[in-house]
């Protein structure tokens, strides 16, 4: 019988997530062309009657979101290596930022949705979609996270060990699309 | 081989894995079932149900036109079968029996492992096809199926020319069937990526497993354009968003472009598991390695990542600038490099081997021939100005018939053939399959080669009925009957397989001689495919007999039988070196409850309940709770 | 039945301009170098038929094989298709949209479900179905569309370009036979999409100049007693919603002008030749004649007013 040492190769969560990473980068790429596309069609961006986003909040709350991702790198690590090392509290410290980014992004849709709406422009159309998108990706993350905390809690196993390695992936991957969506939908204010 | 009379030892661990990996018996183990080969099958039923309801479509459509001024189907009609028939053939067809029967069959199988990477996940990838098939069928019953063309230019399919729920049919259909086609090619992508046996390195892997490999890459970064294109439009017609309007600053062009990106990957999503399917019937066919490997594998990665930047010559007439239609016409001529490259592949290794003309190589010498008349025809079609003269007239629809039925489906054909002595442990019967081929390929060149000449002669393609006088008569007359020879061929070819499977001989593990590691099991394989990990030391596992001899000896011993789970073993990615044994998951309910989970959802946002919609998701998700709650044994 | 109105077929290798002779070069060219091509292939399946049995075991064919793959695979399609892509950039620009005002004349077709609306900007002629060009003549053809993308196509006369809302496109005719030449939509539009096509009418500058005038012209007042009535029943059955007759009340625009509906060769777009009787068919039922068509049927209306209807019609010369 063979007495598998450490794996050299990541698991194969880790790879699946790796698919879904790039299937997903894919579609915000569709996305994104997209903004870039109408944006060029449209001598008018965004069109009469409709101010350009404000920078300040979308810009800080983006770099706080990548931010986030930091704690899960450190447990990533920590389960990659096996290392002894906290894994719930950086989990459950990223959980809260992201937590509050996405109540506090979730604030700035309803504010804009109070000012211009999705059905009057191809603008507001891609606008917020790109964030409806975005917003989910992030909430869909969140729960993630708390499925992780739980079953952390309930000590580690190789599984466990892969799903941290995932999740982790999974956001890096949503917090640098974050900052690609909020750098596009920046543009008309620059 | 050892298998069929086994030493005592091995007779012991053979009885300990049937035991481990046996799965419910009846209605019950097919629902919960997380066999791949067990899913292929169910892949290869449904795809082969479906392939039946378009090719009905089609041979409506065919009698429809068999004559100027008929009258079988009025417009309303002809209009939602012509609809059904592309979106039938290229989603709930080609893909689904290329990728999910014949890839989820053979790969695991080809690669020396004992189940996909993600076998729950496979088996949800199915459910959801499943789901997607009917819930766009469930339009054709309802009298509203979708009528504005497979690709579904906007602005007729928008709510304001198409009010009814036909497109809404078709989008939502669509967008649950990528999701089931992104599950499925993730899952190929981990599968070969870690579960090769030790020993397989990415050169010895069979060219199969490039074929389904680089479809893979396609369909994770083709899809989403479409998701996208069709959630776009969804907006549009359920919520009034305007990405298409022109008067609010939307654009009609945007819809092509999302589509043709996602469109011409497609069409080598289709047809590149067909380049695979030849390249491993070839050598065994002719009794030689496949010349120029590296160059075939390379060439397959190749296609696959060029079909991405050629979409534009969908859109020539469209009005793009020059330089725009130059750069696109640059790049889809550049693709038939790799296309050339194959061709003359096979051919050599025919040229250069002792070619047996057995069934399942006739039909890769019809592919052959279809796919260069279907390629050249292709290559006209990048002539700017020449496409910009014979673009949506059936000079079209002859070309992509050569190339996605001619070249891409008769692979599958032979396929079918090729591996029904695996699949059902007998042989077809040989004279029948090959008289079913010469019907089939004179049917395939009688319906489609008139077409070639009818658009030339200025017949648009996708009418109703044309008029007299315009000479396109008898050219529709005779397609109309290669039609009716073309499906007399596959009713053949339907019956030998069907009876064959009850009366035909026993097969054998290897009655062609095949060089890719399935033939190295039993037929039908067990359960757990193979009853000790295979060694594998070339690209032509199985006509390695020290190997093989080495893996009867293993039995013997035990090492890589892994007799105490549900396991199999795991490869570093490139090498192929033993890096880790796997728990492998069980059969399990969840996936078929997640798949009506998820149709059901997809119903209710048709039909505009959105609340129940959310409850559905919310359901779905406490369903992944449930489905992720036991852990394996180790990971 | 439609032969007599059309006199001409659709076919691409039956150029008649030079544009669409260059395409057909174009054509014969690549269909006679695929056809070398696919010949070498088939060479190459026989060639392994042929050989099948044979016994000898010859090693060095691994490096000719390669020989071959590479020289029938990489060199000669690198060749071939540099070839063929410089015939292409030659032929792309006699194809190109011309520039506006690079013409004398200009027309404005433009796509409706389903017919073809004819403008000649500058002057108030409006028709359907038909467009009158002059032979010997560069004019400047601009499409657009009112409703869905429609696509412009005369096969023998030049390539099809799209008709796309919010955007115009444009193409040269230039026509030096006089003639019928017919076109049809090449975009699928919906349900009459096979039963839209035009004519296009090639006449002498001097005809073409006569028959712009009369076309500009408002529809004359009915000479008949019959005609008279029948231009009262137009009123009734609110036909002008629909459709226009210039110096009429009626100016509806969503089916095609009747101004001088009477000159017109055929009806609903090429679908049935314009005679009295078809006319009295159509308006009883235009849904037996072309399924979807906007046109509903006035069969409840009397004979007497669909005869007198005809009358008025048949009248608009």
């Amino acid at each position: 019988m063979i007495t598998a040492p450490v794996p050299r190769a990541r698991p194969n969560g880790w790879y699946g997530m790796l698919a879904l990473v790039a299937t997903e980068s894919a579609l915000f790429a569709s996305l994104l062309a997209t903004y870039a596309y109408l944006r060029f069609h449209d001598p008018h961006w965004p069109p009469p009657g409709i101010d350009p986003p404000s920078i300040t909040a979308p810009l800080v709350l983006a770099l706080v979101l990548v931010a986030a991702s930091a704690p899960m790198a450190l447990a990533a690590r920590t389960a990659r290596q096996r290392t002894a090392g906290p894994l719930i509290a950086p989990v459950a410290l990223a959980l809260v930022v992201q937590a509050a980014y996405l109540a506090f992004q979730i604030h700035l849709y309803a504010d804009d949705l109070g000012r211009f709406s999705a059905s009057g422009s191809a603008y507001g159309s891609i606008y917020f979609t790109l964030l409806a998108v975005h917003h989910a990706h992030v909430g869909i993350g969140v729960l993630l996270d708390c499925w992780l905390i739980a079953r952390l809690r309930g000590g580690l196993t190789g599984y466990r060990r892969t799903a941290v390695g995932a999740i982790a992936l999974y956001w890096y991957f949503v917090s640098l699309a974050g900052l690609a969506v909020t750098a596009t939908i920046l543009t008309p204010a620059w | 081989m050892a298998v069929e009379s086994p030493a005592p030892a091995a007779a012991e661990r053979i009885g300990r894995l049937d035991r481990i990996w046996a799965e419910r018996p009846g209605l019950s183990g097919w629902i919960t079932t997380t066999d791949h080969k067990r899913i292929a099958l169910l892949y290869l039923a449904t795809s082969l149900a479906f392939f039946a309801a378009g090719g009905t479509e089609a041979l409506v459509m065919r009698t429809q036109l068999a004559q100027p001024n008929e009258h079988v189907v009025g417009p309303a009609t002809y209009d939602q079968l012509m609809t059904m028939h592309g979106v039938t053939m290229i989603f709930f067809f080609v893909i689904p029996l290329s990728i999910g029967a014949f890839g989820n069959y053979l790969v695991p199988l080809m690669i020396g492992s004992r189940d996909m990477a993600f076998p729950r996940m496979n088996a949800l990838s199915f459910w959801l096809y499943l789901g997607s098939g009917l819930l766009v069928y469930s339009s054709l019953a309802l009298g509203m199926a979708p009528d504005a063309g497979w690709f579904n230019y906007v602005p007729l399919a928008s709510r304001r020319f198409s009010p009814g729920l036909g497109i809404d049919f078709y989008a939502l259909g669509l967008i649950l069937n990528g999701v089931s086609s992104t599950a499925a090619a993730a899952n190929f992508l981990v599968t070969i990526a870690k579960l090769r046996a030790p020993g397989m390195s990415l050169n010895r892997m069979p060219l199969f497993c490039y074929a389904i490999l680089a479809t893979s890459f396609s369909l994770i970064f083709a899809l989403p354009p479409l998701t996208a294109d069709l959630v776009f439009l969804e907006l549009d017609r359920k919520l009034g968003f305007k990405f298409f309007d022109v008067a609010h600053g939307g654009d009609p062009v945007l819809w092509q472009h999302l589509f043709w990106i996602f469109g011409h990957p497609e069409v080598y999503i289709i047809v590149l598991p067909a380049f695979g399917i030849a390249t491993s019937i070839i050598p065994t066919f002719t009794r030689r390695t496949m010349v120029a490997f590296p160059l075939v594998a390379v060439a397959e990665l190749l296609v696959a990542f060029i079909g991405f930047g050629v979409w534009v010559h969908h859109m020539f007439a469209t009005g793009l600038p020059q330089m725009t239609m130059v750069f696109f016409a640059a790049a889809s001529l550049i693709i038939v490099i790799p296309s050339g490259i194959q061709i003359f592949a096979w051919c050599m290794t025919m040229v250069t081997g002792r070619p047996e003309f057995k069934t399942p190589l006739l039909f890769i010498v019809g592919f052959i021939v279809f796919f260069v008349f279907g390629g050249l025809s292709g290559i006209t079609l990048a002539a700017v100005p020449f496409d910009q003269q014979v673009t949506d007239t059936y000079y079209v629809v002859a070309h992509f018939h050569y190339v996605i039925w001619g070249a891409a489906v008769f692979p599958l054909l032979g396929g079918l053939y090729y591996w029904f002595p695996k699949v059902t442990g007998r042989m077809y019967h040989e004279r029948l399959g090959q008289a079913t081929f010469w019907l089939v390929f004179a049917g395939t060149n009688l319906t489609f080669f008139p077409m070639h000449i009818a658009g030339m002669l200025g017949m648009p393609r996708r009418v109703w009925t044309y008029p007299s006088g315009l000479d396109w008569s008898a050219e529709n007359l005779v397609s109309t009957i290669g039609a009716f020879l073309l499906t007399a061929g596959l009713l053949g070819m339907l019956a030998n397989l069907v009876m064959s499977a009850y009366t035909g001989a026993p097969a054998g593990p290897n009655p062609f001689g095949g060089a890719t590691l399935e033939w190295a099991t039993t037929s039908p394989p067990p359960p757990y495919n193979f009853a000790v990990i295979p060694r594998v030391t070339s690209a032509y596992a199985s006509w390695d007999d020290d190997d093989r001899a080495d893996d009867r000896r293993r039995l013997e011993s035990g090492e890589l039988v892994l007799e105490t789970g549900h396991e199999t073993t795991a490869s570093t990615p490139v090498d192929g070196h033993l890096d880790d044994v796997l728990h492998m998951p069980s059969e399990s309910p969840w996936p078929f409850v997640l798949g009506i989970a998820a149709t059901l959802g997809t119903a209710f946002v048709l039909t505009d309940h959105y609340l129940i919609a959310a409850a559905t998701a919310a359901l779905a998700a406490a369903v992944l709770v449930l489905w992720h709650a036991g852990e394996p044994a180790a990971a | 039945m439609l032969a007599a109105g059309c006199g001409s077929n659709q076919s691409i290798t039956s150029p008649v301009t030079d544009p669409a002779r260059e395409i057909d070069t174009l054509w014969w060219a690549m269909f006679a170098a695929g056809m070398v091509i696919f010949a070498v292939v088939l060479g190459l399946l026989v060639l392994a038929f042929v050989r099948r049995r044979r016994d000898d075991e010859r090693p060095e064919t691994e490096r000719r094989a390669y020989a071959v793959i590479l020289g029938g695979g990489m060199v000669a399609p690198v060749v071939l298709l540099a070839v063929l892509f410089a015939f292409v950039i030659r032929v792309m620009p006699a194809v190109s949209a011309p520039k506006p005002g690079s013409t004398d004349l200009t027309v404005e077709v433009i796509g409706h479900q389903w017919y073809w609306e004819v403008r000649y900007p500058g002057t108030d002629a409006v028709t359907a179905n038909e467009i009158h060009l002059p032979a010997h003549t560069p004019v400047r053809i601009v499409a657009r569309t009112a409703d869905v993308i429609h696509s412009f196509w005369v096969p023998r006369l030049n390539r099809k370009i799209d008709m796309i809302p919010g955007r115009s496109n444009s193409i040269e005719l230039d026509v030096p036979r006089t003639g019928i030449y017919r076109g049809q939509c090449s975009e699928f539009c919906g349900l009459g999409h096979a039963q839209m096509a035009f004519e296009v009418i090639v006449q002498p500058p001097g005809a073409f100049r006569s028959w712009l005038d009369h076309e500009e012209q408002p529809a004359a007042t009915p000479a008949s007693g019959t005609a008279a009535a029948g231009q009262q029943e137009f009123a009734a059955a609110s036909c002008g919603d629909c459709h226009a007759i210039r110096g009429t009340s009626a100016a509806g625009h969503i089916g095609p002008d009747l101004t001088h509906i009477g000159s017109r060769n055929t009806l609903a777009a090429l679908t049935i030749p314009n005679t009295p009787g078809d006319l009295m068919q159509w308006i009883s039922n235009p849904q037996g004649w072309k399924p979807g068509s906007r046109m509903p049927g006035f069969a409840s209306l009397p004979l007497s007013a669909r005869r007198a209807l005809v009358a008025y019609l048949e009248s608009l010369r």
